[in-house]
């Protein structure tokens, strides 16, 4: 398969070049299966393959593209659509500055992050698998929700400058389980992220939802007071959060514009707690990373933020290119981000419960339907949602109904981060609007931030 | 192809399967284009074509999707493999509410298709845009044009054979500026629709030109402006917003799917129960909202939904009683057995997929608010002691259950004594929603009322983005939360 698909675009590369259409071809292949439980049934069982061609053709400071959805045995569809850029892009207006067209100076292919065992799971595999975590759960109230999402990726690129092509191909999961009280409408969750099959062990996410489920089954709910908390966050929680200070924070494209809430007089400066350091690791395989970004600059690990100091902006090859600034090998999909670690001990939700307490601690484990608010001070907003827990001084615990944060990223991230624990959790935060991409950030399971303030708590579900 | 489907749907149906259905697209098409302080940073086209079969079987679906089209035995299998191993995990056998078997055509209404206007015309248009918008103070300007073109043919097991060919315009325009905090502020145009019609010919230079001028001008009013008070006032929600709210506690709230609890684990779910309807007081008796599917000019509308059920006209809200949602043939039949009453008599013709590679949910079509009696916006604000005028869509979030909220807008205007007094900038509000929607304390009449569109409404997993439309008039809400 890689070799077709390497000289599918070879083919390409040199129809073009017949043509006289100076172009870059990008080549995205998913075959992706969903299954989706909700009411303790499957309510969905799909399978998508898909593959997409875009096609950009160049003209000086004039560019247009093309993309298609199509098949390998359609060379011609595909020389047609190379045939439309080069017309559309005729008509288009020049840029004020020259975009970077490519040129790759070795082939680059890299499968490390295929695991052929995970791509190829069979629909018995994902339903024994979701059987398992859900195992004596389940009850005529207490229904069974979530989705096992798995698939492979090819992402493949080429141009008319140079001979070589990038291809890279993954595999991935993303589970996610839901115990959810059909009448009292609260929900409980556990997830799991893989790149490869041995990640899979759903016998972890039957204890997490065993443990919350006998909280919520067994303990009214509260309205908690409003005011400011000392909270710990979960891994979705804090990967959310991440995910949008990765959005509105680092792109120096994004600062240009005006749009980002880091500053250019920040870079070197303290920003955030010394406990805090965010890394771009492609390394990591659990990232499902792109070790070569699509204008062929070798990635390697880049610090965004060091102890809390801000190291710099990373740049997008067509930023770089209309702002006059270097490339950072940031013409990727996504990022490999990664929170490093601290040292408190607690590694389940079990063992952070155990550990005393000086104060009363609103565990979060995640976030919904986070926003924006104020984008230049990274102000977001959102409501805890899945298995919140007052953690009481006294030992005690309280399940609350859902509560509204709205924060600054500054202040979550500040000097108010009391610790991070040293277990790592992989937070899926995979979205599957449009083309496949798995994502993920790499996170401490939990991080504690004290004096935040609760702006809203629901007085139900 | 079409012969070809209706021999796999046979053959499945023969093989034991329920019910089976194709949605084969011939094409898709989309042109986008997209001007940032002058440069043509997008120029793209897009077409794809492909087939996705839906097949139910022992109660439980399965679903496969390719654009492939060589090998349709291979696909319809996949689906009824699919289909089988979702009959192994059934708690409630899926039924489908009732329909007539239809052989219908629906072809949007389009004066100039979109797909036939030469590129350099467009980005001609953009090019005028750029130079309106072209001011100083104006740090970041952009144009934007969307335009998509599909066709859809369906055919079932059921005999309805339906195609739909459908245009769709997406015009917009949006300036950003930063203040002397360093904190940026936008303000945004994108078109009501008002003509009959959905194509090129929607897109009205003059009302462009003279709204560029308008929002730029607001911009640089916010600024300089002062922060928004944090204190309770009235909120006067203009269309720009109205829409939004209406959308996000209104529209998802009442998606049938979401009551009965099949998206809690993604999207979330609902407060409404099946034993609300008919009897919860969602708002004031000046709140009445429909889910139509008939307004001509609007991308809510589409003939027939991926169910092959006809567009309809549905109360949602009646005087403030809940009275409706938005539905499915599955759905119903599942909310009338669990509810052990009929509560629905048929699907609202609200099924939708956004692609031949997706499952069709529901989804709103344009879920609108009726006008009011309460006068122009210039009668509610008159009528206002103590208010706060709110326009634009900065920032949306919503409880999981839809029950509560926190919407950030572009731009303020306090109200004192029945006048306007000044504009504010990070306005903000929230609220609890039945408790919003029973402060609902004047509506607008017919000329406030505006049809917005939304080309990005987030659903589902795997997720689709769906167009539909919202038609709404100014709408006052008492004693609510401001600047927080």
């Amino acid at each position: 398969m890689k070799e077709k698909i390497l000289q599918i675009l070879a083919d390409l590369r040199a129809y073009a070049i017949g043509k006289g259409i100076e172009a870059t071809f990008f080549y995205h292949e998913e075959d992706s299966y969903l299954m989706r439980f909700a009411n303790s049934a499957i309510s969905l069982n799909t399978n998508e393959h898909l593959i997409r061609l875009e096609i950009t053709a160049y003209e000086g400071r004039k560019r247009a593209s093309y993309a298609l959805i199509t098949d390998l045995g359609k060379l011609e569809e595909m020389k047609q659509g190379i045939d439309i850029a080069g017309e559309m892009v005729k008509h288009a207006q020049p840029l004020n500055y020259d975009p970077t067209i490519p040129v790759y100076t070795e082939t680059f292919v890299d499968e490390g992050g295929f695991d052929p065992a995970l791509a190829s799971l069979s629909n018995e595999e994902r339903l024994a698998y979701f059987n398992r975590l859900a195992g004596n759960l389940e009850t005529n109230d207490v229904k069974l929700g979530g989705i096992f999402s798995s698939g492979s990726n090819i992402v493949a690129a080429a141009n008319t400058r140079s001979e070589h092509s990038i291809y890279i191909k993954t595999s991935d999961a993303q589970v996610t389980a839901v115990l959810s009280h059909a009448k009292l409408k609260w929900e409980v969750i556990a997830e799991q992220s893989a790149w490869q099959k041995s990640d899979l062990t759903p016998e972890a996410l039957h204890d997490d939802l065993a443990f919350l489920l006998e909280r919520y089954q067994n303990d009214a709910p509260q309205q908690i007071p409003l005011g400011r908390y000392d909270i710990v966050f979960g891994p979705a929680a804090t990967g959310d959060l991440i995910s949008f200070m990765n959005w509105i924070g680092f792109s120096g494209g994004a600062l240009k514009r005006g749009f980002s809430c880091l500053k250019e007089e920040q870079v070197g400066q303290k920003v955030f707690s010394d406990k805090f350091t965010l890394l771009d690791e492609p390394a990591r395989l659990e990232t499902f990373p792109s070790k070569i970004d699509l204008m062929g600059i070798k990635r390697s690990t880049f610090p965004l933020i060091e102890n809390g100091v801000f190291k710099g902006f990373t740049w997008y090859q067509d930023d770089a290119d209309e702002f006059g600034a270097q490339p950072t090998g940031h013409t990727v999909m996504h990022k490999s981000l990664w929170l490093k670690p601290g040292d408190f001990p607690a590694a389940t939700l079990r063992e952070l419960i155990e550990q005393p307490r000086d104060n009363d601690i609103l565990y979060i484990p995640y976030l919904h339907y986070m926003n924006l608010v104020n984008p230049s001070k990274g102000v977001v907003t959102a409501s805890s949602r899945f298995g919140a827990l007052l953690l009481k001084k006294d030992g005690s615990i309280v399940v609350p109904y859902n509560v509204r944060v709205t924060q600054s990223l500054f202040d979550i991230f500040g000097d108010k981060v009391a610790w991070m624990s040293k277990a790592e959790t992989v937070n899926n935060t995979s979205s599957s609007y449009g083309a496949r991409n798995p994502t993920s950030v790499i996170l401490p399971t939990f991080i504690r931030v004290n004096d935040l303030e609760i702006s809203h708590s629901n007085s139900s579900y | 192809m079409l012969k070809d489907l209706k021999q796999q749907i046979e053959r499945l149906r023969a093989a034991g399967a329920t019910y089976v259905d194709a949605r084969w697209y011939p094409y898709e098409e989309s042109n986008a284009l997209t001007m940032w302080n002058g440069n043509l940073k997008d120029a793209s086209s897009s077409r794809e074509s492909g087939v996705g079969i839906r097949v139910l079987y022992k109660g439980a679906w399965g679903f496969s999707a390719s654009s492939d089209v060589s090998n349709p035995t291979g696909l319809f299998d996949k689906a009824f493999d699919n289909a089988r191993i979702s009959a192994e995990r059934v708690t409630f056998p899926i039924r489908l509410a009732e329909k007539d078997a239809l052989q219908a055509t629906f072809n949007s209404p389009t004066k100039i298709d979109p797909f036939v206007v030469s590129l350099s015309d467009k980005i001609s248009f953009l090019k005028e845009m750029d130079e309106k918008l072209n001011q100083p103070g104006v740090l970041q300007r952009v144009g934007e044009l969307i335009f998509m073109r599909k066709q859809i043919v369906f055919v079932d097991s059921e005999g309805s054979e339906i195609e739909k060919n459908i245009v769709e315009v997406f015009p917009g325009i949006m300036v950003m500026g930063v203040d002397e905090q360093g904190v940026s502020h936008q303000r945004s145009f994108s078109p009501g629709r008002i003509a009959d019609t959905r194509g090129w010919e929607t897109i009205d230079r003059g009302i462009f030109l003279e709204n560029a001028e308008r929002i730029v001008r607001e911009m640089k009013e916010v600024l300089v402006a002062d922060e928004c008070p944090k204190e309770d006032r009235s909120v006067i929600l203009l269309p720009g917003i109205m829409f939004l709210q209406t959308h996000e506690t209104i529209g998802h709230a009442l998606e049938l799917d979401r009551i009965l609890g099949y998206e809690l684990a993604y999207a979330g779910g609902s407060f409404v129960t099946l034993d609300d309807f008919g009897k919860l007081r969602y708002g004031s008796p000046k709140l009445t909202a429909r889910a139509d599917a008939t307004l001509t000019n609007t991308p809510g509308s589409f003939g027939y939904d991926d169910d092959g059920v006809p567009a309809q006209d549905n109360l949602l809200i009646d005087k403030g009683i809940l009275v409706g949602a938005i539905t499915g043939r599955q759905m119903v039949e599942e909310a009338n057995a669990r509810a052990k009453k009929q509560i629905f008599k048929g699907s609202s013709g609200a099924n939708r997929a956004t692609a031949f590679y997706r499952v069709p949910i529901e989804r709103m079509t344009n879920i609108n608010i009726d006008p009011g009696e309460d006068g122009t916006l210039d009668d509610i604000v008159k009528s206002t002691e103590r208010g706060i005028i709110l326009d634009g869509t900065k920032s949306w979030s919503i409880g999981s259950n839809r029950e509560q909220f926190h919407f950030a807008t572009d731009i303020g205007w306090l109200v004192e004594d029945g006048k306007i007094q000044q504009v504010v900038k990070n306005s903000t509000y929230k609220g609890d929603t039945l408790k919003f929607y029973n402060s609902l304390s004047a509506v607008g009449d017919k000329s406030t009322w505006q049809v917005e569109y939304v080309n990005n409404c987030g659903k589902g997993q795997p997720n689709q983005i769906m167009q539909l439309g919202h038609g709404v008039p100014v709408c006052r809400f008492d004693n609510v939360r401001i600047g927080e």
